[in-house]
């Protein structure tokens, strides 16, 4: 017999709690316990705590025990109480100069080791990546399917006033935050490569648009092009050799394709009215784009150096948001029909010809959807009841987190 | 003798050393600090929230970027504004949006709401060239209430000399 388990928290403060909503068979997860071995590791400990559970919640492949248990690390017993579970992960954390943590991998039954790993970070501010890094090492040392995605940088750009912004590196969480571009209109964070290094953006300091691309380590800058009307870099090829562009020399929107080496473009799209948004589908042959060629914002599918154009989604009025990973597709999609009433955004799993289409989700402003580098993950933004928050969804455990975030959001990128 | 001592002492050593308990490697988390860098921006200050320079900004309806008959009726006004003052300067157009949608599609609104009133003014005779077209999609909001007429508001096209 197997058994349902859906669990609903409701949150209830706006500080660093989470959201959490599960709806999937529980039976295949690995129940895990966390043991914290650590003294007192400068005020974070209870911090440290919840992000290593959280993470270990959305990885999709463990059932963690949120009670916070201490204990010791030396010798290689197990309590009584926890011998139920299929793992224990001790750990403590220490703070000198660096931030340090050792962790142990025990098999809850008998005691095994598995595996143990020493870390730090040169930086108490950043613990959420040591945090990340535990708990995706954690998922291999176990064999799991990778969930590298907990490691990554998250890049959004936020306004600060009018045609004012800010661009900040987070972690998925949000808990860690760095302004990286303050000063005047930024917008449009793309990350460049996959190892993070870089990202474009677009300023609007100057009389026209101009595309930029900034090296997070040594501030290096690099002009990349300038257009009037606007700019957008919209997604990378794998080998960051290409780069899909929302441009409009002429004032025209449309999707061109630069090669950044030579800083040759190509159009792709040629419709007169709004075409934005392209992103590369599998094999990178093939965009999916936001278009209005209907009379209103929906998805299409082109073939760079083709002209036709094919219609992905047959629903909704006004669907302006797609991301792509291979061949799967998720758009953000209005649901009000009443264009000043209470406006709902909900985002659809979708694949490349349109079929298999699901929601996932609900409720309230959703937008923003982007895929993880490895498709089965995807981050977005929500809007409900006056509250912000940055949400990732696991597509193969269908759960869903969600962390506060402070401010309106205007592009964000992971 | 000696040399025995000082064989054995070497190997002995090499032994012990090979037999200490392995530490586990520490992981390379991440890769170091990164930079803040402050762009300034020549538009730091609020100068250009709605047109300048005796000019009217054009409004538009939701999801629109064609011109209603009130705002033809403003860029024919603003039209003659420029024939008297644009001289050698260029006027810029900044199209703007509500808060309804993804910024990048309302970028791209804001952008079409600026070239019709470029078509507009160039269809009156000013010269296209002096004409630089902008949009600022959400970036820059006149109110910031949830209301129609606050929405209204920022559904338009301001216009600026080029000095």
């Amino acid at each position: 017999m197997r058994y349902l388990i859906i669990l609903v928290f409701a949150l209830q403060a706006f500080a660093a709690d989470a959201n959490m909503k599960i709806e999937k068979d529980v039976e295949s997860r690995a129940r895990i316990a966390l043991v914290d071995a650590s003294g007192s590791a400068a005020g974070i400990g209870e911090k440290f705590f919840s992000t290593l559970v959280s993470d270990l919640k959305i990885s999709g492949h463990f059932l963690p025990d949120s009670t916070h248990h201490r204990g010791s690390m030396l010798g290689n017993t197990i309590a009584p109480s926890l011998k139920s579970k299929d793992y224990v992960l001790k750990y403590t954390l220490s703070q000198s100069g660096t931030l340090s943590a050792v962790i142990k991998l025990y098999n809850a039954s008998d005691a095994t080791l598995i595996a143990g790993k020493d870390y730090s970070i040169n930086s108490t501010a950043k613990f959420p990546f040591l945090a990340h890094k535990i708990v995706s090492d954690v998922n291999r040392m176990l064999k799991y399917p990778e969930v590298n995605w907990l490691n990554r940088y998250v890049v959004f750009s936020r306004y600060t006033g009018a045609k004012r912004s800010i661009i900040v590196l987070a972690d998925y969480t949000m808990q860690y935050q760095k302004v990286v571009i303050k000063g005047g209109l930024n917008l449009f964070p793309k990350w460049a490569d996959a190892q993070q290094k870089s990202f474009y953006y677009t300023s609007f300091n100057g009389v026209i648009p101009t595309l930029y691309r900034l090296n997070i380590y040594n501030g290096s800058k690099t002009r990349i092009a300038s257009s009037q009307g606007m700019l957008v870099c919209t997604d990378v090829s794998n080998d960051g050799g290409r780069i899909l562009l929302t441009m409009a020399p002429s004032a025209q929107p449309d999707i061109y394709e630069m090669n950044v080496g030579s800083r040759s473009t190509r159009r792709i799209t040629t419709f007169g009215g709004i075409d934005v948004g392209g992103k590369y589908l599998g094999g990178e042959r093939s965009i999916v784009f936001v278009s209005n060629r209907l009379g209103y914002a929906n998805i299409f599918k082109k073939a760079i150096g083709s002209n036709a154009v094919s219609q992905i989604v047959y629903r909704g009025r006004n669907n302006n948001a797609v991301d792509a990973n291979g061949n799967k597709v998720v758009y953000s999609s209005r649901e009000s029909h009443n264009s000043f009433g209470l406006n709902t955004f909900n985002l659809y799993l979708t694949s490349a010809n349109g079929s298999g289409t699901r929601p996932l989700t609900t409720t309230g402003v959703n937008q923003f959807p982007r895929f993880s580098t490895n498709g089965n993950a995807i981050l977005y933004v929500k809007q409900y009841q006056n509250r912000s928050s940055v949400g990732y969804i696991n597509l193969v455990s269908r759960q869903t987190l969600l962390f506060p975030l402070g401010g309106k959001v205007q592009s964000i990128d992971w | 003798m000696k040399n025995k001592v000082l064989l054995f002492s070497a190997v002995a050593l090499l032994l012990l050393s090979g037999c200490s308990q392995k530490k586990p490697k520490p992981a390379n988390t991440i890769a170091g600090d990164t930079v803040t860098i402050d762009e300034g921006g020549v538009n730091s200050q609020n100068r250009f929230n709605g047109s300048t320079d005796g000019m009217k900004s054009v409004f538009f309806n939701f999801g629109e970027y064609d011109l209603s008959y009130d705002g033809q009726q403003t860029a024919a006004f603003n039209a003659n504004v420029l024939k008297q003052k644009l001289g050698s300067g260029r006027v810029k157009l900044e199209g703007n949006c509500d808060e309804f949608g993804t910024d990048e599609y309302n970028y791209a609104l804001g952008l079409k709401r600026a070239k019709a009133v470029k078509d507009s003014l160039q269809a009156q005779g000013i010269n296209a060239g002096k004409i630089v077209i902008v949009s600022f999609g959400e970036s820059n909001p006149q109110c910031h209430e949830a209301t129609d007429s606050c929405y209204a508001r920022n559904r338009r096209v301001d216009l600026h000399l080029l000095r």
